[in-house]
């Protein structure tokens, strides 16, 4: 397993030895990770191998069994509010409130995560402007498409510019202009600061976008490495030894 | 600031459903046709009632009774707004989204049963009007009135923290609604066999919530009956906020 030591002192995210049990078994075991400021991971993984778990517990909303989560240092399950203006999170399949506008949802996530007044205002302008969201920004959120609902909730993830965004499948029903504007937004937040975990099953948004893979299986952490652009073939190789790896119980 | 946060999303989201508006609609309709219904009685009666010096008034024969039908109506208007404030967003997915803010489990029940209770007082709020736009040309017994509303405004607060605490253990909102409606049913009654077996105290009449409500709406205060409301609403609330708090341990 090659790992890569973090870029600065303080890593923007810290994960030590967390582990999460889901539906009888566990979903996430020993897994450790540092990320620095503005490095892009990819986190792959077949379905069940605790991606969704692991963001989920990252982006706040779900309690590690054990373990610790530090954010830019300080200890994110001893003070879960730092979530409120660190993290953005866009989980799969984006939840919205079907009965809100888009600018609704804008606010009310604004609020949630601190931003009030004039900030806030700002906050949704730039964002509006930047994911291109102004015709949709009267529409309910219950009548927008799917790849607009995705946009929607990156709009949200995004709002208050967060130094952890975590993405969970966010090329999910995007057409391939969208996932390259998508690419190219990831790449923005990333030359601007933000640290950016992204969890995908297609191996070339992974090469595209990030500097860093993480695999995982089982639950478990099996491959931390670089990401060379040119070396796609490599990484489909890596993956399919861990993912076709069968364990005894699943051989059984 | 987060509570405030999460009572501003909910009331936003109550406004923009239709279902407030139709049951506002309904029910003050409802109350409005009742309000003219016992002022026509109670004008019909006025000279029977001049010759009893210490008869009932304005406050017992239209207010009162009005605030009575409301407490009614309220047994099935709080499970059907509440039913959805937690189930419903279980439904949707985007509880986690709350919990991702870092809003702690208390807060998120706090500020959705405030913006529920907000909506309930403004209910009771206009019902109270209909006789209050009466008060120059009657006499209303104010200390009485007050009481009623009182224990109304009470009840409601119960009721909502019932409700909430019902859809927060839902995994349907028609379930925390039918559920959140039997509890305040059985609630209200009980003591309903103690009652006609003749025992008017112990245990049982203490709990039902009619012995609280009663004395409140015939103008009697009492802090013991106020402290009954507190419990039950505190009691809800804090069922709903330990379940929520729950779901985010366990996923």
């Amino acid at each position: 397993m090659t790992t890569i030591a973090p870029a600065t002192s303080v890593p923007v995210l810290q994960l030590e030895h967390l582990h999460r049990r889901r539906a009888g078994r566990p979903a996430v075991q020993d897994l450790s990770l540092a990320l620095p400021r503005g490095q892009v991971l990819g986190l792959l993984g077949v379905n069940g191998a605790g991606k969704s778990t692991t963001l989920s517990m990252i982006a706040g909303a779900l309690r590690p069994d054990s373990g610790r989560i530090k954010l830019n240092g300080l200890d994110f399950l001893e003070q879960p509010e730092l979530a409120r203006s660190g993290i953005g999170w866009l989980p799969e399949r984006a939840p919205l409130w079907p009965e809100l506008t888009v600018v609704e949802h804008l606010d009310a996530h604004g609020r949630l995560r601190g931003l009030h007044g004039r900030a806030l205002l700002d906050a949704r302008r730039t964002i509006i402007e930047r994911l291109e969201l102004q015709p949709l920004a009267r529409r309910l959120a219950g009548v927008l498409s799917q790849g607009q609902r995705q946009r929607l909730g990156l709009a949200c993830a995004l709002l208050h510019r967060p130094a952890l965004l975590v993405l969970d499948e966010p090329a999910n029903a995007l057409d391939p202009v969208q996932v390259a504007a998508l690419r190219q937004l990831i790449r923005e937040q990333a030359a601007a600061g933000c640290t950016v975990i992204l969890s995908t099953h297609l191996l070339a948004e992974v090469t595209a976008v990030c500097d860093r893979v993480a695999i995982l299986h089982e639950g478990a952490l099996r491959h931390d490495g670089a990401v060379h652009s040119d070396d796609h073939a490599a990484l489909e190789r890596t993956f399919f030894e861990i993912a076709m790896h069968a364990s005894p119980a699943q051989a059984a | 600031m987060s509570v405030l946060s999460v009572t501003r999303l909910e009331w936003r989201r109550l406004l923009v459903r239709p279902l407030a508006w139709v049951l506002a609609a309904l029910t003050l309709a409802w109350l409005g046709w009742n309000f003219t219904l016992l002022l026509g009685s109670f004008l019909a009666s006025q000279v029977q009632r001049a010759a009893l010096p210490d008869g009932p008034g304005f406050t017992d024969l239209v207010a009162v009774p009005l605030l009575g039908q409301l407490a009614q109506l309220a047994f099935l208007v709080v499970p059907l707004l509440t039913m959805s404030v937690i189930a419903g967003e279980r439904r949707n997915g985007t509880l986690p989204l709350l919990f991702a803010a870092g809003v702690p489990a208390s807060r998120i029940v706090l500020g959705k049963y405030l913006a529920i209770l907000g909506w309930l007082l403004l209910w009771l709020l206009l019902t109270l009007a209909m006789p209050l736009a009466l008060a120059h040309a009657t006499h209303p017994d104010w200390g009485k009135l007050a009481a009623a509303t009182l224990g109304l405004a009470l009840m409601l607060a119960a009721l909502a923290a019932l409700g909430v605490a019902c859809s927060g253990f839902a995994s349907h909102p028609a379930i925390a609604a039918a559920a959140a409606l039997i509890l305040g049913l059985a609630l209200w009654s009980v003591n309903l066999g103690a009652q006609i077996a003749g025992v008017h105290d112990g245990a049982i009449n203490w709990l039902a919530m009619s012995t609280h409500v009663q004395p409140l709406l015939r103008g009697l205060f009492s802090s013991a009956d106020v402290l009954w409301f507190v419990l039950l609403t505190g009691l809800a609330l804090a069922l709903a906020t330990r379940r929520l708090a729950g779901e985010r341990e366990r996923g």
